[in-house]
């Protein structure tokens, strides 16, 4: 698909169909019928555009990034038109002193929806992350307190994400564990979906509340199905044919990945279908199998990420890390073995008492 | 020569249990390990096995099955006969208690005294208990990635396990515990049946063992 056919004229700006267009996408990943496109037109066209505070914590800016990269529909611009950001570290023109006073006008405003990025570190009193000599969890807390609502964008915000990895040094945790009494939504992803995000502040600004949810706090629109139940190698899987090995045979002719290690059987994302960038493209598409990214503790539960599943740290073990198979198979090996020696001392017994069998 | 009389002590219930129980166990275990690694080769490109589906229908069929006998078993905890229930086999009771450490002794051949149990001796009773915990477990956490879409079964697992992958990795890991069982399981019955004319071996088909007469 072309960039073009979502802008207008002028560079950075966006024609009324590529507005559209735009928002009949975010319609339809919603799960909402068409007849819905010009609700949600008219709730992205209000003049009376919401008044987002964004903030960073622990993270890397990936979920920032590929939001503002994402050119498919020209969703950063539709994002930035459709908001009024008042407050993001990365974007805003403002710095020092004055960006923090943006931060406090705007927090003074109210009314305002949250959005955050990144995990907030809470151990020795949560002292790892600082901004403007403020702990993170101080100003989460702060910006919260008059938010309608909070998107946690990203694994981090949602989860915790990498920082929280075991052995979580910072002790980092996801904005839910922390804010327990405001609406919260959960966007994750490493980066997750820019659609997904868009699609959560459209069906905000249409409705007014928060989409329905799963167990983890994911939009249903999203989150609501396994990636292996929309795969397009899904057939290979049915049949049996496996990349055994990247590079070989079944990995040239698009076999399925579940052999090297595939996360699509345990991850909910609608990545299949909605798919990455202008190119259409998501990781099993381009032959890596998923990694579980959308899913709390992926770091610690999804990994090694070539393998089926994590591998065991034994503990009390010289830091051993040792699968399950092969614990199993050891537990097997040592019980057959010790089922002969009972078996071989009863026979010995036998024979040393004389055939007794118990009268 | 001791006298022996023929008592009745499964219930038909008891054995359809175990006849589905146990075949269903090992249907798990074999397709259960392919789904985990499927082995057979894969690389005739066009041949038309659907080795992974007929894999997976097995064991989904078999998981029913296997749920459903682990249902009557637990309703047989309660409501069976004498035999069948908890109280008859767990360490709860001094009579229990003592059994299960004589009964350690004499499997370890430290001692000759046995005491004769028409139903579950207390060991056999405790292992068999948490067998059926485990086997819990293994169908929620079964059901729990049958049915990943909104159902009760997604929202037990969730609060349970946490995610499916979580839930994936201790239904693997319970699939070990089950070869264990089955492996210590025969030995120490044919271990017993040879050492004992209670008849321990046929009584799970026809319902009988036989007790010593008091005489
Ligand atoms: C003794 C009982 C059972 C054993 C030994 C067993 C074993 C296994 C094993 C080894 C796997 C592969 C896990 C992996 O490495 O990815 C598996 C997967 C699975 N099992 Fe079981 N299982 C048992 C009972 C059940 C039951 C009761 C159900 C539910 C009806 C069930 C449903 C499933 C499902 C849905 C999968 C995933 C299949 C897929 O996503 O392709 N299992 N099982
Ligand atoms: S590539 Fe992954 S998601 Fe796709 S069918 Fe195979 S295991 Fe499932």
């Amino acid at each position: 698909m072309n960039r073009s056919l979502f802008m207008g004229g002028i560079p950075g700006t966006m024609s009324r169909r590529g507005f559209l267009r735009a928002c009949a996408i975010a319609t339809a990943a919603m799960g909402l019928p068409m007849e819905m496109v010009p609700k949600v037109a008219e709730a992205a066209s209000d003049p009376k555009r919401p008044s987002v505070v964004w903030l960073h914590f622990q993270e890397c800016t990936g979920c920032s990034e590929s939001l503002l990269r994402a050119s498919h529909p020209d969703i950063a611009t539709l994002i930035l038109d459709l908001i009024s950001l008042d407050y993001h570290e990365t974007l805003m023109a403002a710095a020092g002193k004055q960006a923090e006073e943006d931060l406090e006008k705007a927090i003074e405003r109210g009314n305002y929806l949250l959005v955050v990025e990144g995990g907030i570190p809470l151990k020795d009193g949560g002292i790892y992350c600082k901004i403007a000599g403020k702990k993170a969890v101080d100003i989460l807390k702060h910006a919260a307190e008059k938010a309608v609502a909070i998107i946690a964008i990203g694994t981090c915000a949602a989860y915790g994400g990498i920082q929280a990895a075991k052995p979580n040094p910072t002790g980092a945790v996801g904005v839910s564990d922390i804010i327990k009494d405001k609406p919260i939504i959960n966007v994750p992803g490493c980066p997750p979906n820019p659609h997904n995000f868009l699609s959560t502040v459209l069906y905000y600004l249409t409705f007014k509340k928060l989409p329905p949810t799963d167990k983890f706090g994911r939009p249903l629109f999203a989150y609501g199905r396994k990636i292996h139940d929309h795969c397009e190698r899904r057939p290979h899987f049915d049949e049996g044919r496996y990349v055994e090995q990247f590079g070989d045979v079944g990995h040239r002719l698009g076999f399925c990945l579940y052999k090297v290690g595939c996360k699509g059987p345990e991850t909910y994302s609608n990545c299949p279908v909605i798919r990455f960038n202008d190119v259409e493209v998501w990781p099993v598409s381009v032959g890596n199998g998923c990694y579980g990214c959308t899913e709390p503790n992926f770091w610690d539960t999804m990994t090694p990420f070539h393998k089926r599943l994590p591998n065991v740290k034994i503990p009390g073990g010289k830091g051993i890390q040792a699968s399950a198979t092969e614990i199993g198979k050891a537990a097997l090996g040592v019980t057959a073995a010790a089922l002969a020696i009972h078996a071989g001392v009863g026979i010995a017994k036998r024979l040393a008492t004389g055939s007794k069998s118990e009268e | 020569m001791a006298v022996y009389e023929k008592k009745y002590v499964w219930s038909i219930l008891l054995r359809l249990f175990h006849w589905t129980f146990a075949p269903s166990i090992f249907t798990l275990i074999v397709t259960g390990l392919y789904i985990h690694w499927p082995w057979t080769n894969t690389w005739l490109e066009g041949s038309h096995q659907f080795t992974m589906a007929i894999m997976r229908w097995i064991h989904f069929i078999a998981g029913m099955l296997f749920t459903c006998a682990v249902i009557a078993r637990l309703y047989l905890w309660f409501f069976g006969n004498k035999y069948e229930r908890v109280w008859d086999f767990l360490p709860i009771t001094g009579r229990n208690i003592k059994n299960l450490f004589s009964t350690l002794l004499y499997y370890a051949y430290l001692t000759d005294h046995h005491e004769e149990r028409l139903g579950h001796n207390a060991l056999a009773g405790t292992a068999y208990f948490f067998t059926i915990l485990l086997a819990i477990v293994q169908f929620l956490t079964g059901l729990y990635l049958l049915y990943p879409e909104g159902s009760l079964f997604t929202s037990i697992g969730a609060t349970l396990f946490g995610t499916q992958q979580v839930a994936r990795f201790i239904h693997y890991i319970l699939n070990w515990y089950f070869a264990w069982f089955a492996l210590v399981h025969i030995y120490i019955v044919v271990w017993n049946d040879i050492k004992h004319p209670e008849g321990l071996i046929s009584s799970i088909f026809d319902g009988f063992k036989f007790a010593k007469k008091e005489q």
